[in-house]
């Protein structure tokens, strides 16, 4: 009986460790990329980037997936990982933490990139090329705390225009964690008026998840650097000369439809860090770096 | 008139038999005393009884079964719980209302609880307890009081007094008794139990503690 | 003569915490919000009914990692508390005790990541620390109550080790053993939830499928969840025990990376608050103080506060309502087979999921939170007083039906109901940090908020502001337990 029962343990064991995926070890090139947008799919989404860069970087290319902007920035400063697709904000943070680090490539539009504000039917507001001075009183959500586009810009256009802390604009003031989350609770009604990342909102206005008759765009940021690549700048040492040049090509060329969908992106332009300094700027300017 | 009649009775516990071939037959207005060695099944023959009478009868167990927290106010009102609507009864476990106050306080005063009236049961001596229980069984409205050694805790004195009281109040009454000497003076009929047997069933007037000896030597089986 | 009652402590001391609870929710916002709820709600039902055990990706690996991280950081925290409790004697250690236990195992966790990482490490000690603390006090306890007689009797000069090995041990051993029972059953719950924040456990997809609106997924999730918590005690057999933890040990990833400079310049640097470390000198320090205690530290404590007191007064208001669903005492076999199925659902659904689907329904305010604490703690607490009732046995013509409940249950279970509520107040108010998650208000949203930017130092001051809370809340409850003299037994359930 007991030899039974030992044996059917080993068995369970033996059974959980099979799908497993092998461990990343220390000589594995690893990337992350911040959990902006319909999660469930990243694993599948990055896994096969991962496999691109494996074969045209020809070292094993791991992807390991984050639950917050905030640990893709730690994972990447603790040098668990070394090149992360990341958004303004948390690269701009990421740089700061690991000196040496740099932008090495963004997507075609994104120096462009914007925020749409979204509210729901019942608020009665209508689009407008203004600041939509109608939100104050309102309920809000923001997207994830770290995020560009669900928090930065939009907290930075809340202050300029009200000049006031949102939670002082506001009746209420909510981070939805993402932008797909984002657009749902304000399509409930659970919040009014929200901001999301305007790539989100057209892919799921595009693919009818969204309701339009009762969540509805009503104003658009200016437009601002947003998505990078970032790579840590010791990855020459670890992985040999040239390795960080030899990553951003790969980037770059990048053009298989299927990857780039990802993203979603329609290709990789190279960046800088000094492209991002206006984020920087902002983010000093609001109080949310030091 | 007949209240009970029990005819060739037999009740066990999972599977083994306390009482056999019990024949009673219980009159209104009589008071008798069951004695008996502890174990001989007295319990288990006033448990009976209660169970035939249902809610006409008080009962009194051995274990008093009364609710630590609550005060002797409360516990005496649950005899008649039975009786109220449920939002006089709640109304009374909040905050307990004059007019049902009143109805418990002779109760308390023929037991010696008059100044006990709020106090939680919890914080009352042994004996106090046993005559709180006394008094929750006086308070039912039941003409029929059936107790289980009810004045084992209490001296002398007090158990005398306990029983006038019950006396008094209920004019048929069923007790569990081991003070023989008591049982004699308290009660009109006998009834002693011997291994789950009636082995004796006998008017009260006229016999002598030693009478009962028989009930209480080990029974050769 | 005085016919007035006094009003008893027990009735003082409820009065008073209902006041207070009440005087806190009228200062609480617990509006409903939603415009437009009914949607999303069907979408969850239907998601309910349906579950999809294929949606997740490697879910085996999760339901074994959930498993490894609870096993291996219960075990530990056996063997660290056992320990501590041995040198209870020592202000140091209760003290230490007292601090690591007050601290989420969320909030070690998010510690922890800085340190070591994406490793199995994070999540195994986010758990065993705080449970070590737990522990430790517990077995102290046991202890202390064990019998002292065969300690006398064992000849002088016996050395302290054979003594406690041979006399206090045996003793002891079997409430050792249903407590870490409970603790791994407990390991278990707080493992699924660290996925919340990124470790590889069940909540780390149930985060995800939630937070994506994939309602059927969630729905095999917690099936699967459940269905672990509920055959834990059919496979967790002691003899197995070894098996079990060393395969723990080997289906964890143990080969990430992780370096000590991590650690020494997260103790080091991060955690040094930023006017110092960036030599901007004491005055730039007072005044970066004087902002997180105005802006942070204290609506944070002042809505941990209002919404701990509220969850704590309704959570005995429905415990009330709960327990009978299960007790003998009051209801057939049949009813209570349902209200022990209510009730193990209720009580397994980690409060943040209840949070998360009433936040949904009602919108942004503290009622989702309230309701969510109370569900669950008042399932927690109603489980174990209808348990107690099973040993209470009534006189032969109680009362039935409501005057039963009232009369005579009721005040039986009301004292121990009160010593376990107040047991939970601090484990209550621990949880509103994990609502703080979801962006009610509490002071763990500000720590969640302060970990999202990177401000270590932000972080750990609120943590110490929380687990002072927490202690101050431990020592207020002993007290009145102390006070009321609300015995202890029950508590280790």
């Amino acid at each position: 009986m007991m030899v039974r029962s030992v044996l059917a343990a080993a068995g369970v064991f033996a059974l959980m460790q099979a799908p497993v995926a092998t461990p990343v070890v220390a000589a594995d090139f690893v990337f992350t990329a911040i959990p902006d947008q319909d999660e469930t799919q990243l694993r599948k989404r990055f896994g096969k980037v991962a496999k691109y860069l494996t074969k045209s970087l020809g070292v094993t290319v791991k992807y390991v997936p984050v639950k917050s902007y905030a640990a893709a920035v730690t994972a990447f400063r603790n040098n668990q990982v070394q090149l992360a697709w990341f958004g303004g904000l948390s690269g701009v943070r990421a740089r700061e933490l690991v000196k040496g680090s740099r932008a090495i490539a963004q997507g075609k539009k994104d120096p462009f990139f914007e925020t749409f504000f979204i509210a729901h039917k019942s608020t009665g507001l209508k689009p407008s090329k203004a600041f939509p001075k109608g939100i104050a009183g309102r309920t809000f959500t923001f997207g994830s705390k770290g995020s560009t586009s669900g928090r930065l810009m939009p907290e930075f256009h809340i202050r300029s225009a009200f000049g006031k802390l949102p939670n002082k604009v506001f009746k209420k003031v909510g981070f939805s964690g993402n932008h797909s989350r984002t657009i749902a609770l304000v399509q409930s009604g659970a919040y009014e008026v929200g901001a999301v990342n305007y790539k989100v909102w057209n892919r799921e206005v595009k693919s009818g998840k969204v309701d339009t008759s009762k969540v509805s765009l009503i104003w658009k940021t200016p437009p601002y650097p947003d998505y990078q690549w970032t790579i840590r700048g010791d990855v020459n040492k670890q992985f040999g000369k040239g390795f960080g040049k030899k990553v951003q090509n790969s980037l770059l060329t990048m053009n298989d439809p299927d990857l780039l969908k990802s993203f979603p992106r329609a290709g990789f332009i190279a960046a800088t860090n000094s492209d991002y300094a206006p984020i920087k700027e902002t983010a000093k300017k609001i109080g949310l770096i030091d | 008139m007949s209240l009970l009649e029990l005819r060739e009775e037999t009740v066990g516990y999972s599977g083994t038999t306390v009482l056999r071939e019990l024949e009673l037959n219980i009159e209104q207005g009589e008071r008798i005393a069951l004695v008996g060695e502890s174990g001989a099944g007295k319990s288990t023959l006033l448990n009976l009884i209660h169970t035939r009478l249902g809610e006409t009868a008080a009962l009194v167990p051995q274990e008093l079964g009364l609710v630590q927290a609550l005060s002797v106010f409360h516990n005496v009102y649950m005899g008649r719980l039975h009786q109220r609507s449920i939002w006089r009864n709640l109304r009374n476990l909040l905050k307990p209302a004059k007019i049902d106050v009143d109805l418990v306080m002779p109760v308390l005063e023929r037991l010696r609880l008059e100044d006990k009236l709020f106090t939680s049961v919890g914080e009352l001596s042994g004996g106090q307890q046993q005559r709180t229980a006394v008094g929750r069984a006086l308070f039912h409205p039941g003409d029929i009081l059936i107790a289980d050694e009810p004045v084992s805790a209490v001296d002398e004195h007090q158990a005398r007094e306990i029983l006038d009281a019950i006396t008094a109040e209920k004019p048929t009454v069923i007790l569990a008794m081991h003070d023989r000497e008591l049982a004699i003076k308290f009660a009109d009929r006998l009834i002693g139990i011997r291994d789950g047997k009636i082995a004796l069933d006998e008017a009260a007037s006229g016999m002598a503690p030693k009478d009962l000896d028989d009930l209480y030597r080990n029974g050769d089986r | 003569m005085t016919v007035r009652p006094e009003p008893s402590p027990l009735a003082r001391t409820t009065t008073t915490f209902v006041g207070i609870a009440i005087l806190c929710l009228i200062f609480a916002d617990v509006a409903i919000s939603t415009v437009d709820p009914w949607q999303e709600f069907n979408r969850m039902l239907l998601g309910l009914v349906t579950p999809d055990f294929y949606a997740t990706d490697s879910v085996t690996q999760a339901i074994a990692y959930t498993l490894a991280f609870a096993l291996l950081g219960v075990a530990l925290a056996n063997v660290m508390g056992l320990f501590l409790a041995l040198l209870f004697f020592s202000r140091i250690v209760r003290t230490g005790c007292a601090v690591i236990r007050a601290v989420h195992e969320l909030f070690w966790a998010l510690i922890f990541l800085q340190m070591f990482g994406l490793s199995p490490l994070t999540g195994v000690l986010a758990i065993a620390i705080p449970y070590s603390g737990i522990i430790a006090k517990v077995y102290a306890e046991i202890l202390e109550e064990a019998n002292p007689a065969p300690l006398k009797t064992i000849p002088a000069g016996t050395s302290r080790a054979s003594a406690f090995i041979f006399v206090r041990m045996p003793d002891v051993w079997a409430h050792f053993r249903s407590y870490s029972m409970y603790r791994l059953e407990c390991g278990i719950r707080s493992s699924a939830v660290l996925g919340f924040i990124g470790l590889p456990t069940l909540g780390f997809h149930l985060e995800t499928a939630f937070k994506e609106g994939q309602y059927s997924e969630v729905s095999a999730l917690l099936i699967l969840f459940y269905l672990v918590i509920a055959t834990m005690r059919i496979w967790m057999k002691r003899p197995l025990m070894p098996i079990y933890l060393i395969g723990a040990a080997a289906i964890l990833p143990w080969g990430v990376a992780f370096s000590f400079s991590n650690i020494v310049r997260f103790l080091t640097e991060d955690i040094v608050p930023h006017p110092l470390r960036s030599g901007a000198g004491m005055e730039a320090f007072w005044d970066w103080l004087h902002m997180m205690v105005i802006d942070q530290a204290v609506p944070g404590t002042i809505a941990t506060v209002q919404l701990t007191m509220i969850a704590l007064v309704a959570t005995g208001f429905l415990t009330i309502v709960l327990f009978p669903l299960i007790s003998p005492l009051l209801l057939g076999k049949a009813s209570r087979f349902c209200g022990h199925v209510f009730l193990v659902v209720a009580r397994s659904t980690p409060e943040y999921i209840l949070a998360f689907v009433l936040l949904q329904l009602w919108g942004p305010s503290m009622l989702p939170a309230i309701v969510a604490l109370t569900l669950h703690n008042g399932a927690i607490i109603g489980h174990l007083v209808g348990r107690y009732t099973e040993t209470v046995s009534l006189r032969q013509d109680a009362a039935t039906g409501f005057n039963r409940y009232f009369y005579e249950v009721l005040p039986r279970v009301y004292r121990p109901m009160l010593a376990l509520l107040f047991y939970r107040w601090e484990v209550i108010m621990r949880e509103t940090a994990i609502l703080g998650i979801l962006g009610i208000a509490t002071l763990g949203f500000y720590v969640d908020s302060a970990f999202a930017d990177l401000r270590f130092d932000r972080a750990m001051l609120l943590i110490g502001i929380t687990a002072l809370l927490n202690i101050g809340v431990d020592a207020i409850s002993r007290s009145v337990r102390t006070r009321l003299r609300l015995q202890t037994s029950l508590e280790q359930q």
